[in-house]
């Protein structure tokens, strides 16, 4: 997935970083992460994320989820992905549920998920921006809740994280909408 | 030439440029047929519904498969790199991507050493690569979604995933100051369609218009329904008409397609999609007061 000839002319800078808890735990994840193709560089953490150890692995910040999967595949331990950038310490973690009558519409972040309240059925995804949403509205649209693919399995980027989430509070929701 | 640019739902799907047609519920570019309801789908359609309406060469669609990996995007944009100053459209929308800053830099680099600059809109993927490079004021037409005008807002962010708390517990009422602010911080293009409950139409800092009716709340779930904007203010301006009045025009032709379907949330994009040429035609004169009669009937 790197582009070579941006790899000779630029030298990589990423805005999110991968905390791992020693240093050969970091070189691994590094390779792991190369080997799929990802552009990624290891660097020192900024002193106010060293949280033990003294390298680290920075990342462009959207394939978060296709990274951390890779790193789960190839069992490379690691403690926490953060954003390199001020104010912004922490994903959004806002959730909002609106009552659309039949449907509920679940929002986390920039993503949204509507289904059906009696049947459970995923009526509709929207919001985002990357490639992978489209993806996900295809293999989740008019599947049962339960029965559909969860964007933490097919998906790469921040947008596939929020989706997540949003899955999560619908499938909430609907267990506690009691014995449908 | 209208060219439009994005990634397509799908794992293996080549790197494909070519004029768009629509075949049944598909569109087809170089022979390839690819879903027209899904994002990058919704908005070529919505802007090729324009361009027939209006008599105007077919758009062009540079795509490429990609679910998430990058390989399409990266693919597309080397592409784009490659060709666009020998294929010098008149108008370049840049849609779903990975936000790949490098990316983005490398293509506005090359767009400078063009004889003619396209007019260029973004939305969804290349609009985070700009803003995130800090090359929002290259564009001359972005269209957020109220998600994504608080991400323009924080000079910090460079994904909406990841705006100040602050921002993403604002509600609606805070968007002009949102606008303002993506202003004030060159995180804004030239002008700001920005969709919602209440759509704002922005240049250079100050809001121009709001646009509320019809009000159809059932759009908002329904998958694809900012998509369309986006490729009907690309359709618009194409045909010659002012940014701002290509954006007030394609904020009510969405909303009243959006009418006109009587949508549920379980509506899917696609019949929203069909609406379009039927606005165009019922509404386009009495909107604009410039009406267009078919030749064959001014002869009767």
């Amino acid at each position: 997935m790197a582009d070579a000839t941006t790899q000779k002319n630029t030298k990589f800078v990423g805005d999110g970083i991968i905390i791992f808890s020693n240093v050969a735990e970091a070189m691994k994840g590094e390779k792991a992460i190369k080997a799929n193709g990802y552009e990624v560089r290891l660097v020192a953490p900024p002193p106010q994320m060293r949280m033990g150890c003294d390298l680290a692995v920075e990342i462009n910040l959207v394939e978060k989820h296709g990274i951390e999967r890779t790193l789960q595949e190839k069992g490379v331990h690691f403690i926490q992905v953060l954003p390199l950038t001020k104010g912004a310490s922490s994903i959004c973690e806002v959730l909002k549920v609106t009552d659309l009558g039949k449907w509920y519409m679940v929002k986390a972040g920039n993503m949204k998920l509507s289904f059906e309240k009696e049947s459970g059925t995923i009526v509709n995804v929207s919001g985002g921006g990357c490639p992978d949403i489209p993806y996900l509205n295809t293999e989740m649209v008019d599947k049962i809740l339960c029965k559909a693919p969860q964007p933490r399995d097919l998906g790469y980027t921040l947008c596939a994280t929020m989706l997540q989430r949003a899955y999560e509070e619908a499938i909430r929701i609907y267990a506690g909408g009691g014995d449908k | 030439m209208m060219l439009l640019f994005g990634t397509l739902p799908y794992k293996d799907f080549p790197v494909t440029f070519g004029q768009v047609s629509l075949e049944g519920d598909s569109l087809v570019a170089d022979g390839k047929k690819f879903s027209r309801t899904q994002g990058t789908g919704a908005m070529i359609s919505a802007a090729l519904a324009i361009a027939t309406h209006f008599k105007e060469e077919p758009p062009f669609a540079l795509v490429a498969g990609d679910i998430g990996e990058g390989k399409g995007t990266r693919d597309i944009y080397q592409y784009l790199i490659d060709h666009i100053c020998s294929l010098q459209p008149e108008i370049i929308t840049m849609h779903y991507s990975l936000p790949i800053m490098a990316l983005m830099r490398k293509f506005i680099e090359k767009v400078k050493t063009c004889p003619k600059k396209p007019f260029l809109i973004a939305d969804a993927g290349a609009m985070y690569a700009a803003k995130g490079a800090g090359l929002s004021k290259e564009f001359d037409i972005f269209t957020p979604d109220p998600s994504e005008i608080a991400f323009l807002a924080d000079p910090q962010a460079t994904h909406p995933a990841y705006i100040s708390k602050h921002l993403f517990e604002c509600d609606s009422s805070k968007i002009p100051q949102q606008i303002t602010d993506a202003f004030r911080l060159e995180s804004a293009a030239k002008l700001l369609l920005v969709k919602g409950k209440t759509d704002y139409v922005a240049q250079g800092g100050e809001i121009l218009y709001t646009i509320n009716e019809p009000n159809v709340p059932f759009l908002e779930p329904i998958g694809g329904t900012g998509d369309t904007v986006t490729g009907l203010v690309s359709g618009l301006v194409y045909a010659g008409l002012e940014p701002k009045d290509a954006a007030v025009f394609a904020c009510r032709t969405n909303r009243t397609a959006g009418k006109l379907a009587e949508p549920v949330p379980s509506t899917k994009v696609k019949d929203i999609i069909d609406q379009f040429p039927r606005v165009a035609k019922e509404y386009y004169c009495s909107w604009s007061g410039v009406c267009y009669m078919e030749p064959e009937k001014a002869e009767q």
